[in-house]
């Protein structure tokens, strides 16, 4: 077993440790580590005399040192045991991200975990529905004292001198926490109107669902004796497309789809749930063998062609899978055609985009933008923005972003269709018309007249300003690529469907609500090089 | 209250005046400001203020005197605790306390004062300690809490003091037999027993009756997810199997297990099935279909414990040749979000996984990443191409060739330098088959850089200047900048020329030659290097002088330019050591792959026990293609048995339902495959489609 556990911040200072063997020096093997560790190194690194063994949650590391003299100890035990650790630690503290303050401010509560988790280093129970029977009562829970003191404090207007002096020293260590901690106080309100009844219940039964909790393991993830009202149960398919082409050598470097499924379950009882997706009815071997599913769903059923499930308590993703598409698929947005014309007589410079959509005609995009890059263009032509640019577009607005040199298009609500909706905008910059310039600068030496006036922001001055900096000029892959935002709702792009979705409840036997809906979004990446 | 005021350092003056400001009242508010003052003696311990703190122990003892409250109780012993380890003589003022803890009438109190009296290292606490405990475990009135964790105890206790533990252990061996045991204490004394079995090399292994096993393993059901891995970990070599039968009902009790989410129970189950499989003549198919698939699903997890896995399947992998996993490689495919090194571990597995079938597969996925922006990536999947060339045989190998070559064309330097040095050894491995690529890999003579890659370069120069007739001229690129080489390619340079001599004495070469050897011998300062220019030289020289006798030109080619032996990529481990490795599975030794003892000091290694049901060697085991013969086990398992999704597998008992699996997902990569669209297949089973979907949609935009 480890002969010591730490939970170090991301300088990797020990916040808490917990000696198990009686280690006469515990800084030292945190100075150790420090100095053997690689971020980039596997979670089990050796090193004088001791292994130590990581994992890496948010912003902190769950580190446990074991001697080399020590045989018996089980490194997946380890691993498995800091893992579990960890989303007790969450539950405890009731929050989705630990930090460094937290640790600090509830060491003693932590400290009391370990003890009741770990004896000599063999773990004991990691199930926090059962560690709060044990621990409830001592818990100190800054958190919700904080609250209390807040709620205390808003209401009765700072009467006791004391708790005001606390209220401001809190104030002053950081605004941020405290809106925090109405976030949580907020966030816990919620679940308790809810849920009412589920917490009502294990109030009354705790030891009941102990019993539960260990006889019927398989379920882990759910305890017994949720109800709600409305039985509802929500399934979202999201997909993204990651897309991206070379335009001009019209090579596709990547089409892929990465896609989630969604749950938010509001379900009472032990509901038994099935589900069956277009995908897996036809066996196909690519979704079959690129999906991975939540530990919930009994991967035996599967192969029965559907997914059956008891589902966890509130929000959960069942699958996810990932795949690729064929290069000859359409992409769902399609540039079309990019053309930079330059009119060298006219002193002008066109940019022209044209994209055109390739799904099903009754839906369209709640959400379109193309970004066209300039710094290209800026670095071909000599772009005078004295004069002003020009912008043309069949649906929605043209902005010009001088400070990172890119046009956005903002489309909006596009149609589908199969190549025959179409888009296009046209961008027209002035070129630096030398002789024109000249005989202006003549006029002007010339005359008595004073310069003619300019109305509105000078371009070429701030364009001027925000690029004196970056001299080099260097085009980086990112300042050619025209990329593309987009949503559009129910539909997928795979083709996704769900056939139907059960709820059975044995024992309740109530009227349930499914809903399911279809999304598909752009990835980060979903550009054209041009 | 808790704040980081607290984790500050602190003067002991400052923390004993709160402390003593306080005392007087007895109100609940002073109470909460006497804790805060301990809770800050707690925060200065874990900082490591240990002068400042060593003060403050007459308040501690104080407090302890007078308080009740649990909170204030566990800040004591926990400050006897962190002080007993630094000065452990300082504390013993505090075991009378510690003892009248022990009766206690809250089980709380009583375990911690078992924890405390154990944990601190000094003469009187483990007199006191080894008096104490052995009587706890003994007595039957204690509670069930209590008792495990004086059980526990003794395992610490073993530490320090052997002698008063052995006489402990025929009791914990009744503990384990006795029937109607608290199954918590019957896990806490097996482990226990076990581990102090494992830890002492003068005593013999633990071993257990046939029916001991049996009824830890029916406690399985109403144990906790930690007490279950605890059981399968300790029965593991200790529960031998007098038959084949036993083998098998263990195996089939246990089987349900690998399903569990904690991979710590799941890993567990797996490495007593494998154990157990050493006591058995045959396995069905489904057994490994089942391993697989738990494998599989174990791997969609944090990315420590998915490396702790891989480890293990690498381990599986390696132990027999029949392996206990039939993994779709698809599995071990690299997604950009891993870690280093979970990437760097499934490339191993993907290696280790490579055969004739799976070869096309891996190889479009290891060409993938090799054009990969991840550098250190790029290289890393090149290298596990041209390991796969040197491992397979003459037609895979080709295959990897070809996608070497057309990744030659990419042109990028390090992709090129990356190839020129697999390829040596690929040319190694097989010296012959691949003469035609060697035209095209030396195109790239002048774009080589790095050290290795050079020397790979004028190694496939040397020995193949008879396919090129200007090898001589190709070969001066390197000769003419031989003082700035590194030290390695300059031996190279300074063999290959030798070489090309001997081979062939002419003017030219002799020119070369010669001086090589005199830079090397007048220029350089490395006294390796001068030494053995002087020896070819002086070798050179021998066989041109009136001497020749002595040494015969053919010698002195044999000796220059020997015959290399064909090289081997060596990935099997000594058989002894698989075994015991495949009994340690989740374990260090399993993720270094090396024997225990190399890894752990002062341990007997695992090795099998032997009974009467026990396989002579590994190999022995088959695996039944037929799932009828093996009902005992469909039957207790519900679950339906018939993993038709198991990809690769190439079954006898194939259903026609499953014909379309066999098939190679080369059609799934469908960039570069045929065309298949993935969109617009309207799907078989609903008659109406879209009915469907109108009724299950919502239409209202996501939120």
């Amino acid at each position: 077993m480890s002969s010591c556990i730490y939970i170090l911040d991301e300088n990797l200072e020990p916040l808490i440790s917990k000696n198990i063997k009686s280690i006469p020096n515990l800084r030292y093997i945190a100075q150790l580590f420090k100095r053997v560790y690689e971020p980039a190194s596997p979670p089990i690194t050796t090193s004088l005399n001791w292994h130590f063994i990581r994992i890496k949650r948010d912003s902190l590391i769950f580190l446990s040192a074991v001697h080399t003299s020590d045989y018996d100890c089980d490194i997946m035990c380890v691993i498995s045991f800091l893992d579990q650790f960890h989303l007790l630690l969450k539950k405890f503290l009731e929050t989705p991200v630990l930090d460094r303050n937290m640790i600090l401010d509830n060491v003693l509560l932590i400290m009391e975990l370990f003890e009741e988790t770990i004896d000599f280093g063999i773990v004991q129970s990691t199930e926090s529905s059962i560690l709060k029977d044990y621990v409830r009562i001592k818990i100190n829970m800054p958190d919700s004292t904080i609250i209390n003191q807040l709620r205390d404090a808003s209401a009765k207007d700072s009467e006791e001198s004391d708790n005001e002096a606390k209220k401001k020293s809190k104030r002053v260590s950081g605004m941020p926490d405290l809106y925090k901690y109405l976030q949580i106080s907020k966030s816990t309100n919620e679940k308790k109107t809810s849920t009412k009844d589920t917490f009502d219940e294990e109030g009354v039964d705790t030891y009941n669902s102990f019993i539960a909790n260990t006889t019927v393991m398989p379920i882990s993830w759910r305890t017994k004796g949720i109800h709600y009202g409305k039985n509802e149960f929500f399934l979202d398919v999201i997909e993204r497309v990651q897309y991206f082409m070379d335009f001009e050598q019209g090579i596709i470097r990547t089409n892929l789809i990465h896609g989630q499924i969604f749950c938010k379950s509001y379900l009472s009882g032990m509901p038994k749930l099935k589900i069956a997706i277009n995908k897996l009815l036809k066996r196909d071997a690519q979704f079959i063998s690129n999906s991975k599913f939540h530990q919930c769903v009994s991967l035996e059923s599967l192969n029965e062609k559907e997914i059956q499930f008891i589902p966890p308590d509130g929000d959960f993703v069942l699958c996810k899978y990932e795949l690729k598409r064929h290069v000859n698929d359409p992409p769902m947005l399609k540039l079309s055609s990019y053309e930079v014309k330059a009119k060298i007589k006219k002193y002008k410079v066109q940019i022209l985009v044209t994209i055109e959509t390739h799904f099903k005609g009754q839906n369209s995009t709640s959400g379109l933008s193309v970004k066209v890059p300039l710094s290209q263009i800026f670095k071909d032509y000599e772009i005078d923005l004295r004069k002003p640019a020009r912008f043309k577009s069949s649906t929605g607005n043209v902005l010009f972003n001088l400070s990172e040199d890119f046009l956005l298009w903002e489309v909006g609500a596009m149609k589908g269709g199969h190549g025959e909706t179409k888009l296009s905008m046209t961008a027209e910059f002035a070129l630096f018309n030398k002789e024109e310039y000249e005989k202006e600068v003549e006029e002007l030496r010339n005359s008595m007249n004073p310069p003619p006036i300019r109305e509105g922001p000078k371009l070429e001055e701030l364009y001027k300003q925000i690029h004196e900096d970056d001299v080099s000029k260097t085009i980086s892959l990112a300042s050619n690529l025209v990329t593309m935002r987009f949503e559009v709702p129910y539909c997928t792009c795979s083709g996704l469907k769900v056939e139907y979705l059960k709820i059975e409840e044995e024992q309740l036997q109530y009227q349930s609500f499914p809903w399911v809906r279809y999304k598909t979004v752009s990835d980060e990446e979903y550009a054209y090089l041009v | 209250m808790s704040d980081h005021k607290i984790f500050t350092r602190y003067k002991a003056n400052e923390i004993r005046a709160e402390l003593q400001s306080f005392e007087v009242k007895k109100s609940k508010v002073s109470a909460n400001k006497r804790k805060d003052g301990l809770k800050k003696i707690i925060a200065n311990l874990t900082l490591g203020n240990y002068n400042e703190m060593a003060y403050l122990a007459p308040e501690i003892l104080k407090f302890w005197k007078i308080e009740d409250d649990l909170e204030v109780k566990r800040i004591c012993h926990e400050y006897v605790r962190s002080f007993g380890i630094v000065n452990p003589k300082n504390t013993v003022e505090a075991l009378p306390f510690i003892l009248n803890d022990l009766k206690n009438r809250n089980e709380k109190i009583q375990i911690m004062a078992l924890k405390t009296l154990v944990a601190v290292p000094s003469a009187e606490f483990i007199d006191e300690a080894s008096r104490i405990i052995p009587s706890f475990v003994n007595r039957r009135s204690v509670p069930p809490d209590v008792t495990r964790t004086a059980i526990y105890a003794l395992k610490r206790l073993d530490e320090v003091n052997h002698d008063r533990v052995v006489e402990c252990l025929p009791f914990l061996l009744e503990l384990i037999q006795r029937e109607n045991v608290d199954p918590i204490i019957h896990v806490a004394a097996l482990n226990t027993l076990n581990s102090i079995h494992e830890s002492n090399p003068n005593l013999q292994p633990l071993k257990l009756s046939m029916e001991t096993a049996f009824n830890s393993l029916d406690l399985l059901q109403t144990l906790n997810e930690w007490d279950k891995a605890l059981v399968l970990d300790a029965l593991t070599i200790s529960a031998v199997p007098g038959s084949h039968e036993d083998a098998y009902e263990m195996i089939d009790i246990v089987l349900p297990q690998l399903q569990h989410v904690n991979t710590f129970v799941a890993l567990n189950a797996f490495k007593f099935i494998a154990y157990l499989l050493n006591y058995v003549d045959s396995v069905n198919e489904s057994l490994i279909k089942r391993f697989s698939n738990s494998i599989i699903s174990l791997l969609n997890k944090p990315p420590e414990l998915q490396f702790l896995v891989l480890r293990n399947v690498i381990l599986l992998l390696l132990s027999r040749d029949v392996p206990l996993l039939n993994l779709d490689v698809s599995y071990f495919f690299i997604e950009f979000t891993d870690p280093i090194f979970i990437k760097d571990t499934k490339l191993e597995c993907l290696y280790l996984l490579a055969n004739e079938e799976t070869l096309p597969r891996i190889l479009e996925e290891l060409e993938q990443y090799a054009t990969d922006i991840d550098i250190q990536m790029s290289r890393k999947a090149i290298r596990a191409i041209g390991n796969l060339a040197v491992k397979l045989k003459h037609h895979s190998a080709s295959e990897c060739v070809t996608a070497l070559l057309d990744l030659l064309e990419f042109g990028v330097e390090y992709v090129v330098q990356e190839i020129i040095s697999v390829f040596r050894n690929i040319l190694r491995k097989h010296p012959s088959e691949f003469k035609s690529c060697i035209k095209d890999l030396v195109k790239y003579t002048d774009s080589v850089q790095e050290p290795e890659s050079k020397n790979a370069m004028i190694w496939i120069i040397t020995n193949y200047s008879d396919n090129m007739s200007n090898y001589l001229q190709i070969f001066q690129i390197f000769s003419s900048k031989f003082l700035e080489e590194t030290l390695d390619v300059q031996f190279s340079i300074l063999n290959s020329s030798v070489k090309f001599f001997v081979r062939d004495p002419n003017p030219k070469t002799e020119k070369i030659c010669m001086q090589m050897l005199k830079s090397c011998t007048e220029d350089s300062n490395n006294p390796d290097l001068r030494n053995r220019a002087f020896m070819y030289w002086s070798l050179l020289s021998l066989a041109q002088t009136d001497k020749a006798h002595l040494l015969s030109n053919e010698s002195l080619k044999n000796i220059l330019d020997g015959e290399l032996p064909v090289i081997e990529l060596n990935t099997k481990l000594d058989p002894v050591i698989l075994e015991e490795l495949e009994l340690n599975i989740g374990t260090i030794a399993s993720i270094y792959l090396k024997p225990v003892s190399q890894i752990f000091r002062n341990t007997r290694p695992r090795y099998l026990l032997p009974s009467p049901a026990l396989n002579k060697s590994r190999g022995q085991l088959k695996i039944l293609h037929d799932t009828k013969n093996w009902n005992n086990l469909e039957s207790l398992d519900t679950l339906h048995e018939d993993f038709s999704n198991n990809r690769s597998d190439k079954s006898a008992h194939k259903k026609s339902m499953m014909n379309d699996y066999d098939k190679p997902a080369e059609t799934v990569n469908q960039l570069k495959g045929k065309r298949k669209s993935s969109s617009t297949s309207p799907s078989k089973l609903s008659r109406k489609p879209s009915m469907l979907v109108r009724k299950l949609s919502i239409r209202k935009p996501f939120s």
